[in-house]
């Protein structure tokens, strides 16, 4: 399954500020590099 | 990941913010962001929700999650996916900013 060019999922979730983020957050104002890693803690 | 956090004022240069998750309890996330003190925004995807939602791959043989990488731009559509094939199959950040720079121009009217 591929999702190039399709509208990306959004999504809300507490950042390491303990404030929420919104991908829609960021819609007209900036581009986003969306990195999901395994984990390192 | 400690290259992206060093190469992070040039996403900002580029008008790219950096979002950055993992499948991390929040506080463990939460206090290796801080004691590293990473300028990207950390993200912890408790159970991996939004990973699968973007089909980040589990391969059980190679030890979990393989890497993904996403440009979303500002209308909200993806325009470029990466799905690593290993654990050390992320792409380098000059890729990255070179394809944001690329995909920027193509967006600029004639």
């Amino acid at each position: 399954m591929h999702l190039l060019n399709t509208e990306a999922p959004n999504f809300e979730l507490i950042n390491t500020k303990d404030q929420p983020v919104r991908l829609s957050d960021f819609r007209g104002k900036k581009w986003v590099l969306l990195v999901f890693n395994r984990g390192f803690a | 990941m400690a290259q992206l956090c060093l190469d992070y004022p040039q996403f900002v240069q580029c008008n790219t913010e950096v979002l950055i998750l993992g499948p991390d309890d929040p506080n463990a996330y939460k206090r290796h962001w801080q004691q590293e003190n990473h300028p990207a925004v950390g993200l912890a995807d408790v159970k991996s929700k939004i990973a699968n939602l973007y089909y980040q791959e589990v391969n059980l043989f190679k030890l979990g999650r393989m890497p993904a990488q996403f440009i979303i731009d500002p209308n909200g559509i993806i325009r470029y996916e990466y799905y690593g094939n290993s654990m050390s199959d992320i792409p380098a950040n000059i890729t990255m900013l070179e394809m944001i720079d690329q995909l920027q121009k193509t967006d600029q009217p004639a």
